[in-house]
């Protein structure tokens, strides 16, 4: 029973995404297998070096490295939207695998989930 | 003081609809700044070519856009209220 957890809104300016991570990590946590998939707005979350001190936030960068500690089996990041949002191996950070989000990957997963 | 006719606060992400209605109403003369997702506008390569952009420098660095490239001008909050105090009208979409 693995889940696929798709998160397409941006980092900041809303919660939807940290809770989309928390159900993520929940599932991992209980031996659930589970992916996240970034895409639109939401694989800039994948950007290196956010420096959230000015708007009194965690950086999500933090969040995101304790996936694999977590049981996260993969992050993965739409290709397409990566190029929108001019995001490559130099800018994203380690460990995320670039993919097509489309019919064929879903299919992977017998469970997918947004985040509000 | 270089005054502005409207000043356009956006804080939506570019995937908002709105982000595409303010952009189709930009102005010459007026000014545009981009808070919270707004500043994602810069990474996703597309600045309008009418009026002057800014943005808001804690939300930029809080997204690892430290020097955005392209003509832009990168403000502190202060900034924002002279800014405004410089528009006949603000639109905060």
């Amino acid at each position: 029973m693995s889940t696929l957890i798709m998160i397409d809104q941006p980092p900041y300016g809303s919660w939807s995404g940290r809770e989309a991570l928390d159900m993520a990590f929940s599932l991992a946590a209980f031996d659930q297998p589970a992916s996240l998939l970034f895409t639109g707005a939401g694989v800039t979350w994948l950007k290196r070096a956010q420096d959230t001190a000015g708007i009194a936030q965690k950086s999500v960068e933090r969040n995101l490295s304790a996936a694999p500690i977590f049981g996260i089996e993969a992050i993965l990041a739409d290709r397409s939207a990566c190029q929108k949002y001019g995001l490559d191996e130099s800018s994203l950070i380690t460990g995320v695998t670039l993919v097509d989000a489309n019919g064929a990957l879903l299919e992977q997963y017998d469970h997918t989930a947004f985040a509000g | 003081m270089s005054s502005f006719d409207t000043l356009h606060i956006l804080n939506k992400s570019p995937e908002h609809p709105r982000a595409a209605q303010c952009l189709a109403l930009l102005s010459k003369g007026d000014a545009l700044l981009l808070t919270e997702n707004g500043v994602l506008l810069l990474s996703a390569g597309r600045l309008p070519a009418v009026g002057k952009v800014f943005a808001l420098s804690p939300d930029v660095s809080a997204r690892g856009l430290g020097n955005p490239v392209g003509d832009v001008t990168v403000v502190e909050f202060g900034d924002m209220v002279s800014l405004s105090l410089q528009a006949q009208r603000v639109i905060s979409w």
